[in-house]
């Protein structure tokens, strides 16, 4: 369920379109949105979907129709097991808890479903752990 | 009273492989299950761990004579400075320096790092040119096996205990203890706690210059007090709650693995290396085995704001160890995450690595040859006169 969360990239002629709209209406989904930002290269949203897989392929199918790009965000950051060295450095940075303590091993788990990709845990990790994507 | 044990007495145990070791976690729990007199009789060594940034770090290199031989006076190792004026071939890499070529994230400790992983580091280095020593620069590469002597000398390490860093200016602030966010939103501290070596000996009853210890995997030893050894700090169930003591160590880097040294880049603050270090303690009495079974909930540290551009930061508040490591403090009212900047997950396996090197006889403990100064306050410095310094 955690993993539908997406980036639209909307070009600014786009941009006063009620696209988000239609798709919640018509697909009947409930959505999240986590971040967006408008500027002179278009619109950005970062948006979480809730839905049944079919719900979700149809309105991600809407959406490319009406020339809208999207990104998965499954993989913004990922953690380098090898590097991270368990310090918890993270823990604290993090707005939306994604790394949490196993109390019993005290090794620091990331839950990469509930990142937001706003990249502060890159440049807070000590040893260089947390990288970009794919 | 009670029991007395001497270092002899367990080593001559560990040889038969009659020795009860036990981690600093077990014997916690072996305290509050049969009290202490009864646990100081059945536990003959308690094992300790830490695995943190500790920047006071670096290592001595001999590289060996080239032909025709050369005195090296600028010495650089992956483009990073080290120190060479020592003699001819050795230098000093320390943790901190950072890259010449313009890399903020890269630095001693990654040279450090590199060579331990086995990696080849190019060597360069100039000289005016002798006699003796004709030679006037050199390129090459060296790894661990082809330098004669590469080992870690620490001026400082593994503080007793460390202030939590916090920021209640409205901008991040980037420092040694990490990112820290603006109006306290976080909190961190460096100390592995109920592990950590020099909060359960306070008194470095049992460690002093020779003592043995495990450090980045090898067997190392304490060669001196730390810099910036101090005593005159508040004390809580008789141990600091602010940082006190330190200790210089040295070993073998051909001995190590990058499990436990591992390089650090600490965003717009610069570089550090996390060390991993374990301290068995004898258990020679009751007292030791008493400290050597405090808690996270009886150990403390003091909150600082580094928003103060200061070396005066008065301490807010002090918070438990057990506070910190729930994931949130309460400062002044407002609930505050924390981050752990020292691992507590590699001080377990360290203090776990050490129990077993003693157990199968690969480890022996040692008597210091000389205990660490009882009293000793801090200096600071100031801008003063000729005069004024007399
Ligand atoms: S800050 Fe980096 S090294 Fe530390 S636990 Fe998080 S990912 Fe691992
Ligand atoms: S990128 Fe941001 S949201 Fe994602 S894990 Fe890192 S800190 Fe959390």
């Amino acid at each position: 369920m955690g993993s539908n969360r997406y980036m639209l990239f909307f070009t600014p002629d786009l941009i006063n379109e009620p696209i988000t709209y239609r798709m919640v209406k018509d697909f009947d989904l409930m959505i999240n949105i986590l971040r967006a930002e408008i500027d002179d290269t278009g619109g950005r949203l970062m948006i979480a979907f809730e839905g049944s897989p079919q719900q979700i392929k149809s309105a991600l199918k809407y959406l490319t129709d009406n020339k809208v790009q999207i990104k998965e965000l499954n993989e913004y950051v990922h953690k380098d097991a090898d590097r991270c060295t368990d310090c918890g450095m993270c823990v604290s940075v993090c707005p939306v808890s994604a790394f949490v303590v196993d109390r019993g091993t005290w090794k620091i788990i990331f839950n990469s479903d509930k990142c937001i990709a706003c990249g502060m845990c890159i440049d807070a990790c000590p040893p260089g752990a947390m990288k970009l994507g794919q | 009273m009670g029991l007395k044990r001497t270092v002899e007495e367990i080593n001559a145990r560990i040889k038969k492989g009659d020795a009860v070791v036990m981690t600093a976690e077990e014997a916690i729990d072996l305290v509050k299950k049969d009290g202490l007199e009864k646990a100081t009789e059945q536990v003959d060594v308690v094992t300790t761990g830490t695995f943190g940034a500790m920047c006071s770090s670096g290592a001595f290199i001999n590289f060996g004579h080239s032909e025709p031989p050369i005195k090296m006076s600028k010495v650089f190792l992956n483009d990073v400075p080290a120190y060479g004026g020592i003699a001819a071939v050795d230098a000093y890499i320390g943790a901190t320096e950072e890259s010449s070529n313009g890399r903020h994230d890269y630095g001693g400790a990654h040279v450090i790092e590199d060579l331990i992983a086995g990696r080849p580091v190019k060597l360069k280095a100039t000289s005016k040119g002798t006699d003796c020593y004709p030679r006037k620069e050199i390129e090459t590469f060296i790894t661990l096996k082809t330098v004669n002597q590469a080992y870690l000398f620490n001026p400082r390490n593994m503080y007793q205990n460390y202030a939590v860093a916090t920021n209640s200016s409205d901008r991040t602030l980037f420092t040694y203890m990490g990112k820290l966010l603006p109006n306290m939103k976080n909190a961190t501290y460096s100390s592995s706690g109920q592990l950590s070596p020099l909060l359960k000996d306070p008194k470095l009853r049992t460690i002093g210059i020779g003592t043995r210890i495990f450090l980045g995997g090898a067997q190392g030893y304490v060669s001196w007090e730390g810099t910036q050894y101090k005593t005159n700090v508040p004390m809580r169930n008789g141990v600091p709650s602010a940082s006190a003591r330190t200790l210089a160590v040295i070993g073998d880097m051909k001995q190590m693995s990058t499990e436990y040294i591992r390089a650090l880049y600490m965003n717009r603050y610069g570089i550090s290396l996390a060390v991993g270090i374990g301290v068995p303690i004898p258990v020679i009495d009751e007292d030791i085995m008493r400290t050597c079974a405090l808690t996270d909930e009886e150990l403390f540290a003091p909150v600082v704001d580094y928003a103060l551009q200061s070396r005066n930061r008065r301490p807010i508040q002090e918070v438990s160890y057990a506070e910190l490591r729930s994931g949130t403090i309460n400062v002044k009212g407002k609930k505050v995450k924390t981050s752990s900047l020292s691992s507590y997950y590699k001080a377990r396996q360290i203090a776990i690595e050490l129990k077993r090197q003693i157990m199968e006889k690969e480890f022996l403990l040692t008597q210091f040859v000389q205990a660490m100064p009882e009293e000793r306050a801090i200096r600071p410095l100031d801008v003063r006169s000729r005069e004024e310094v007399l």
